[in-house]
Order: structure tokens, then C-alpha cells, then sequence
């Protein structure tokens, strides 16, 4: 009688051999192995440079004998009760709040003004849409750049128009003078740059919002401002909070336009925090006292992002 | 009877031609309110073009002009390094400059040097974001283990860290490995700028295949990495493609990180080499910034058309879907 020439074991012992290779740690069943990659890379750039800056954070760096030495929590005295350096703290959070928050409410009504208007199908509206897109993908070097070409006292564009309707005057202008516009020039550049991601995010949106809902508000006879501050921008809400969030990332970071337009000038006017601590990095060599605003920034940055995506319950 | 009924009967064709004609007014004045708007946002880049192919002597006439009244190649010859700097500005201003005067100083005013370094950075790069990510969004989309949201929650978060505060422990770091200056370091910065927005990315589009495919898959034979490779990673192949694209965009823009971790001129990317120039031009070089920055866009510009419908999806880490 021939018998199978394969060994069958009993299918009990042949499932507990696979589910024995599904549970190993060096499994393709295990998540972990997947991700790790990308996670040790990330990582190196957010667990590592958090740790070191709390390190340096309690140390003040001598550049004259290259030496460490410990000093506590001198370094966050100063960044709370003020400093004998140039600049100041305070004024820095006040002056990326105000641009954080000008920069997004205007960001945000244009960005809807004409996502509606684009919603509502103008010829070449495609096209449009697509021109839209290139601002966003301007380096933000070079639209700095740009802007303050634009904006130059003397043969700029944007000046030219504003000595025009009389809004300013040479003495006083966008970028120079006493800087007392200098921040709202660094905002045009940031509202020209990002008002399309929220046209975009908002289209989006508004495509796909389910269209019998509106069409039965029509049928109710619901007017066109009701349909849209009763239905659409409601159901808009999920996308917004999710564009907000990006926004609110981005703009309290803001750094490469002030590289290249002011360097936080004139007179610090437009020192926001992110550059302020590099000042003091780069410029002062106060390594301590520039890693416990970095630690400042993230702590603070990381804490408000987590609440911000628990209260509006931002799923991925 | 029959008279009165002709009396009051309605013109249906008027009403109807009325009403087009309204629609087509109302369309007219939607696309002419539309494309002032959209106008004001392309203006800019459209003066900075035409920037570069002015001759100097219109580069600063104000009441500003927006046609072209004479077209010169000039600034573009000096930025492919077909002339020389001193040559093209004694030209074009009449005047003679001092040796050395002005932003391309040392560096000249060529661009291909950087160029050529945008996109050695930029490809080899994004080869490898493409590959850790494509491989980490399948772990996240395909997996459930615990504390998944947290994970999630973690790629998402270096996105909160301003690079000024980054640059100081990643140079010493740099420094222990040795990788200060060399391309290798730069390379790996932007790996790690472009990692969470391609692996959030390919995630969602990960989601979009369901996971049937996998399990029939696994049942006809396939291992799980088999199923990842053979099956899966095909449907999602235009998905990686649009990743690229926006890993490609978001490292040739990047500029602190690659401005301190790498401090040798040979190896500047473009922006940094634009902002080089700027920090010492005098006001008659706008010309010769024009094309350079001109020519830095033209690439992106051609790049985002085959990407921008997931544009927004890559810039929300794939929440809002485009």
C-alpha cells in the first residue's frame, strides 16, 4: 500500500506552526517592524534634539574658554522675568501672536471669499484654480524676495500704490523707516503665500458636501447666505479645524521670510519668537539660554497641538 | 374666446432668452470678479518673470509697466553662466563697476552649481522618504496595534518643531558623526523634513484599498510582505507618485536646515544661494535676481501639475482629502 510521501502533520499542529510564525517579533505581522524605519529617523530629529536642548538649557556656554558651565534654571529666569540681552522675550510671543492671529483670520476670509466664488463655476475656473496653487509652491526665500522688491521704498509696486491712495509716505514706508509697518509687510507676503491653501482646502470641502442636503434647503427656501452660513460652513468645520491646525503650525514658526526681508528688524519689530530664538543661537552665541526657548517652543507647540486635536477630535 | 386666450397667454421664449441672458450676464460678472482676484495672486509672479527678461534701464519705471517693451536674454546668459557678471551689468547700466562689487561677488551669478544641488538633494532624498514611508504606511494602514493613535499622533508632531530650534543639537550631532558639510548630512536633513507628510500621505492612500486584497492575497499563497509588494503597492503606485512630486517640491524650498548643516558655497541648494545674493545686492541687481529666482520656480512650477490634486492632502498629512 503506498503511502503519502509527505509527512502530513494534523492541521491542529499545522495552524499552531503558522500562528507561532504570525506572533514572532521578526514576524511581516508585526506593526512595529513596519514603522520602525521612519520612526528611528524621526527620532533623530524630534526625541533627540528635545533631550539635548533640555541638557543645554541648564548650562551657559562660555565662547571665550569654549567651557559648559551649570547654572540651573538661570536661563529660564531670564526667559520669564526678562534678560540682559538684546531683545526680549516678551515682546517676541506678543509679536508672533499678533501676526499668527492677523495672518489667519485674513487668510481665512479671503481663502473662503474665493473658494466661493470659484465654487460657483466661473469660466476657466480650472484654470484659475491651478494659478492658485502656484503661490503655495513658491519657496518662501524667494517669494520673500519677491515682496520685497514689491514692496521696496523706492520703486516698489505695492509702495507705489500706497503712497498713491495716500496709506503711506516715503518717509514711513512698508520695509525701512522705523519699522512701524514692517510686520504688516511680512504679512502681506504670508497672506499671498497661504490665503490659497484655505481657497483649496475649502473647495475641497464644498465638493464634497453631500448635494441634496442643499438642494433640500433650497426646495425649503433657504437664501444663498443662508444656505451658507447655516449649512455649508458648518459642514465645512471638520476641514477648516484640520486647515487651522496646519496654519497655526506653520505660522508660529515663520522664519524664512524674516531671514530674507528684515532679520527681525527694524529694532526688533518683527522678532517673532522662532526667530528670536535663533538670534540668540546663532547671533549672540547664548546656546543655553537659546535651548530653553527651543525647549519652551516645543513643549508649549506640542502640548497646545495635542489639546487642539483632542477638542476638535482631528482623526487620521 | 379664443382671442382672450391668446391675450393672456405667456411669451415662454422671451422669459426663457431673459433668463439666459441673465445667467449669462451673472456668469460674465463671476468670471470677471474671479479672475481680478485670482490676478492679484498671480501678479507677483508674473512681474518677477517679466523682471527677468527686462533690460535695466525699464527694471524700475514707476508707474509700474506690464507689458514688455524690450526683451533681453541678458540676465538669463549670466545665470546659465554664459556671461560674465561684470560684462552684463557694464551693458546693461552703462557704467563701469568695481571689481568684486555686488552680491555674486565670489560666487559669480551662476545658477547651474546650486541647481544641480537642489536636485541631487531633492531625488536622492525623496528615494529614500519614498522608500521608509511607503513601508511605514502600510504598517500603520494595515495594523491596529495599541497605541496606534499615538504613533500617529508622534509623526505628526515633528511637524511642530521650528527648525531654529533644531539646528543647534543637529549640528553637534553632525558633528560626532562627522557628517557636518558633506551631502550625505544634507540628504538626511531632508529626509527627515519630508518623512511624516509622505508617510501620512501614503497612509490614506493605503486606506483607500481595502483590505480584502490583502487577505485574498494571503490566501492564495502570498506572504504578508508578498501581498505589501506584489499586490498592494500597485494599486497605490499613483498615490507614491504624487508623494514624490510633493517630497520633491517641499525639499528643493527648504532652507535653515540645509543653510547651517551645510556651510561649504559648493554645496549651497538655490534658495540658500538667493538669499546669499540678496544679503550684499545693491539696488541694480533685481535683474539678475529675477532670473535666478525665475529660474528656481520654472522646475516647481512644471513639477505641481502633475500633483496638485493632492496638494491639500499632502500639506494636511492626508486629513483632508483634495
Amino acid at each position: 500500500m503506498a503511502r503519502p510521501s509527505i509527512a502530513l502533520t494534523p492541521l491542529s499542529r499545522q495552524a499552531e506552526v503558522t500562528a507561532k510564525r504570525r506572533r514572532g517579533f521578526f514576524s511581516a505581522n508585526n506593526p512595529w517592524l513596519w514603522v520602525a524605519p521612519a520612526v528611528v529617523i524621526l527620532l533623530m530629529y524630534s526625541v533627540f534634539p528635545l533631550i539635548f536642548n533640555i541638557l543645554v538649557s541648564f548650562q551657559h556656554f562660555r565662547a571665550s574658554s569654549k567651557t559648559w558651565e551649570w547654572v540651573g534654571f538661570r536661563n529660564y529666569e531670564w526667559m520669564l522675568f526678562g534678560n540682559p540681552l538684546v531683545g526680549d522675550f516678551g515682546s517676541a510671543i506678543v509679536i508672533t501672536a499678533v501676526y499668527t492671529i492677523i495672518a489667519l483670520g485674513a487668510q481665512l476670509t479671503l481663502g473662503l471669499f474665493i473658494a466661493l466664488l470659484l465654487d460657483a463655476r466661473p469660466w476657466l475656473g480650472n484654470i484659475m484654480q491651478t494659478f492658485m496653487i502656484l503661490p503655495m509652491v513658491t519657496a518662501p526665500v524667494i517669494a520673500g524676495l519677491i515682496f520685497r522688491l514689491l514692496q521696496h521704498s523706492d520703486f516698489g509696486v505695492i509702495s507705489w500704490l500706497l503712497y498713491g491712495v495716500g496709506a503711506l509716505t516715503k518717509e514711513e514706508p512698508l520695509l525701512g523707516g522705523t519699522g512701524q509697518y514692517a510686520l504688516f509687510a511680512l504679512l502681506i507676503v504670508e497672506i499671498w503665500q497661504w490665503t490659497p491653501f484655505f481657497v483649496l482646502i475649502i473647495l475641497a470641502g464644498l465638493k464634497s458636501l453631500p448635494h441634496e442636503i442643499i438642494e433640500a434647503a433650497m426646495v425649503d427656501g433657504a437664501s444663498w447666505f443662508q444656505r451658507l452660513t447655516r449649512i455649508k460652513i458648518p459642514m465645512l468645520f471638520g476641514v477648516l479645524t484640520v486647515g487651522i491646525l496646519f496654519r497655526l503650525i506653520e505660522l508660529y514658526k515663520t522664519f524664512d521670510y524674516i531671514m530674507v526681508m528684515t532679520s527681525g528688524g527694524p529694532g526688533g519689530r518683527t522678532t517673532t519668537i522662532s526667530f528670536y530664538q535663533y538670534t540668540i543661537t546663532f547671533q549672540n552665541i547664548r546656546w543655553g539660554y537659546g535651548a530653553a526657548i527651543g525647549v519652551f517652543i516645543m513643549v508649549v507647540g506640542w502640548l497646545s497641538a495635542f489639546a487642539y486635536i483632542k477638542i476638535f477630535r482631528v482623526k487620521w | 374666446m379664443a382671442v382672450s386666450a391668446t391675450k393672456t397667454q405667456v411669451d415662454w421664449r422671451a422669459i426663457q432668452r431673459r433668463h439666459h441672458f441673465n445667467q449669462f450676464i451673472g456668469k460674465l460678472v463671476l468670471t470677471l470678479v474671479s479672475l481680478a482676484v485670482v490676478g492679484l495672486f498671480v501678479f507677483p509672479i508674473f512681474y518677477w518673470f517679466r523682471l527677468s527678461i527686462t533690460p535695466y534701464r525699464y527694471v524700475f519705471s514707476l508707474p509700474p509697466r506690464l507689458d514688455f517693451p524690450e526683451v533681453t536674454l541678458a540676465w538669463w546668459r549670466v545665470i546659465l553662466g554664459q556671461a560674465s557678471y561684470q560684462d552684463t551689468m557694464r551693458e546693461q547700466t552703462g557704467t563701469a563697476l568695481a571689481a568684486g562689487v555686488g552680491g555674486g561677488g565670489t560666487l559669480g551669478y551662476a545658477m547651474i552649481q546650486p541647481i544641480a544641488n537642489s536636485l541631487f538633494y531633492g531625488l536622492t532624498s525623496t528615494a529614500i522618504v519614498i522608500i521608509v514611508a511607503t513601508i511605514a504606511a502600510y504598517g500603520l494602514s494595515r495594523f491596529n496595534p495599541r497605541g496606534k493613535q499615538n504613533l500617529v499622533f508622534f509623526i505628526i508632531s515633528t511637524r511642530f518643531m521650528p527648525a531654529a530650534a533644531v539646528v543647534l543639537p543637529l549640528s553637534w550631532l553632525y558633528q560626532q558623526l562627522g557628517l557636518t558639510s558633506t551631502y550625505f548630512g544634507v540628504m538626511m536633513a531632508h529626509v527627515v523634513i519630508n518623512l511624516p507628510l509622505a508617510t501620512l500621505l501614503l497612509k490614506s492612500f493605503f486606506d483607500d484599498i481595502p483590505t480584502d486584497l490583502d487577505e485574498a492575497a494571503m490566501v492564495d499563497g502570498c506572504t504578508r510582505f508578498g501581498a505589501f509588494w506584489r499586490i498592494i503597492i500597485r494599486y497605490v503606485a499613483p498615490g507614491i507618485a504624487a508623494a514624490a512630486v510633493l517630497c520633491m517640491i517641499f525639499s528643493w524650498n527648504e532652507f535653515i536646515l540645509t543653510l547651517y548643516l551645510s556651510r561649504l558655497p559648493e554645496m549651497q541648494t538655490v534658495p540658500i544661494r538667493m538669499q546669499s545674493y540678496d544679503t550684499s545686492a545693491g539696488p541694480t541687481e533685481w535683474g539678475l535676481l529675477s532670473a535666478a529666482g525665475t529660474a528656481a520656480l520654472i522646475p516647481v512650477f512644471l513639477f505641481i501639475l502633475s500633483a496638485q490634486r493632492y496638494l491639500i492632502r499632502g500639506l494636511t498629512l492626508g486629513a483632508v482629502r483634495g
